[in-house]
């Protein structure tokens, strides 16, 4: 899933200062686990700059309201009149839901309420970890399930630099090194050997080096396209 | 949420959670006693003073 963490109250007073009437526009898939931006998370920032907005004495109209995802239309075009009616939206979805709402609000700014952080998993509650960077050429048959792009801190691809320490990454102490995970993983597969073969240069165009991604599946497209005549 | 409070300016100690049963009414009403006292010794909130602030 898409993490994310909640920006810092100020940054947040700072972007909607001067605005008269504002929706905290929350989605409730990812951010929503991560406890970032879902429907109470957004509840609580209207709150908050309602609390803000009396403290310092100035007009502000902030409301709350959610979806359950705001990366499809379908979720968030019913209520798209309604968010109309604002003058700005604080969007708590990850920063695709703020470029997607962007692109179909019409003239309302939508503004950024959390950080999208990274694609991770929960291993315990409250724990949020990085385990895929999103690259788009898959190599995880060859390093045994545990990706060197997102959990190496230099997303090495042939085993570990000299900064790996009992397990750990020299970038900070609570960071596995990745490519001891790797060894371990594939000493435990029988597979060892693998790891001697030397990988080439990557080709990084599949990743954000080649620019915005885009993937259509054409018989949908076309189903779709049946459908509407 | 006292996190929260503090980042408004708002002091923490205006928050507090207990948990009690239906059957602890003399409990209930000693924490609401010693909770009405410190609110009075913090005085007015600071979103209380600022809205009596803006009436006048």
């Amino acid at each position: 899933m898409i993490v994310g963490s909640q920006k810092p109250f100020p940054e947040i007073w700072e972007m909607v200062r001067g605005f008269k009437k504002v929706l905290v526009f929350g989605c409730n898939t990812c951010v929503a686990i991560c406890h970032a931006g879902g429907a109470k998370e957004a509840e609580i920032i209207a709150t908050m700059l309602r609390m803000k907005a009396a403290e310092e004495g100035v007009a502000l109209e902030a409301d709350h309201l959610a979806v359950q995802r705001h990366c499809e239309p379908e979720y968030f075009d019913p209520v798209i009149e309604q968010v109309r009616g604002y003058d700005l939206v604080l969007s708590t979805a990850c920063g695709v839901g703020v470029n997607f709402l962007t692109q179909r609000i019409g003239t309302v700014p939508v503004y950024p309420g959390i950080n999208t952080s990274f694609y991770g998993a929960v291993p315990a509650a409250g724990v949020f970890v990085e385990l895929c960077a999103g690259c788009g050429n898959c190599i995880l048959h060859l390093t045994g399930g545990i990706c060197p792009i997102a959990r190496c801190s230099k997303s090495l691809m042939n085993g570990p630099c000299g900064g790996t320490d009992k397990g750990k990454c020299e970038v900070g102490k609570e960071i596995d090194c990745a490519w001891y995970l790797i060894v371990e993983r594939m000493r435990e597969l029988g597979r060892l050997e693998r790891l001697a073969e030397i990988q080439p240069p990557r080709n990084w165009s599949t990743a954000r080096d080649g620019g915005p991604k885009r993937i259509v599946l054409e018989h949908i497209v076309a189903e779709e396209a049946e459908a509407k005549k | 949420m006292k996190k929260l409070l503090v980042t408004l300016g708002i002091d923490p100690d205006r928050l507090e959670m207990f948990n009690l049963s239906a059957a602890m009414g003399p409990r209930w009403a000693q924490i609401c006693t010693e909770f009405v006292e410190k609110m009075r010794a913090l005085g007015p909130s600071p979103i209380h003073a600022a809205k009596l602030k803006k009436q006048c």
